[in-house]
């Protein structure tokens, strides 16, 4: 629905009366927030590192290098598990059992 | 040439790319902090995009305008569909 042009949607965005609600900017901002910030932590850590001499105090506010490569790891084997179980669940909850006569 | 075979080709160079720069193939001796660059590129296209799109997703809901009247004409088509439906004998 978002991220595609519906009927309704599309009338009302060329009306514009009403902004979306203090949750859904909220929510929003936040989520952009989070990844710009996510972002220059990342590239920073990745791109900027190597190139900064080892007793610079900048390298005291990054983990060791490893890192780079296990945290996204684990945080793609988190999302996809969290993503299996949510398929689990709605599967179970619609399981019906087929008739027998 | 089609465009998936663009996008292949396109792939194909640049993984060759990074694969002679990190796996040093043609010995070239590269400074060890290029190395140390060139490496996680792949992971780190990777989290950029997933960045990109956790960015677009967050811009989308802030500036999705709420629609009044549209959220009626689609509650009153919910509940016309749903009669005829029912009326066709669909159990809910």
């Amino acid at each position: 629905m978002l991220l595609t042009h519906h009927r309704n949607s599309a009338t009302c965005l060329a009306k514009q009366v009403k902004l979306a609600t203090v949750t859904d900017q909220a929510v929003g901002v936040s989520l952009v927030g989070f990844s710009l910030l996510l972002f220059t932590y990342y590239s920073i850590w990745v791109i900027v590192l190597p190139f900064v001499d080892a007793d610079h105090v900048l390298h005291q506010y990054f983990l060791p290098r490893e890192y780079t490569v296990i945290l996204p790891g684990v945080a793609a084997l988190v999302v996809l598990l969290c993503i299996g179980a949510f398929v689990g669940v709605v599967m179970l909850k619609n399981h019906k059992p087929k008739k027998v006569d | 040439m089609t465009k998936l075979l663009e996008w292949v080709f396109g792939v194909l160079l640049l993984g060759a790319a990074w694969a002679f720069v990190t796996f040093d193939i043609l010995n070239m001796n590269l400074p060890r902090t290029y190395r140390e660059v060139a490496w996680p590129m792949p992971l780190y296209l990777l989290v950029t995009f997933g960045c990109y799109s956790l960015a677009t997703v967050g811009y989308r809901v802030a500036t999705f305008n709420d629609c009044d009247d549209a959220a009626k004409e689609l509650q009153a088509q919910i509940k016309e569909a749903k009669e005829d439906l029912r009326k066709k004998g669909f159990k809910f």
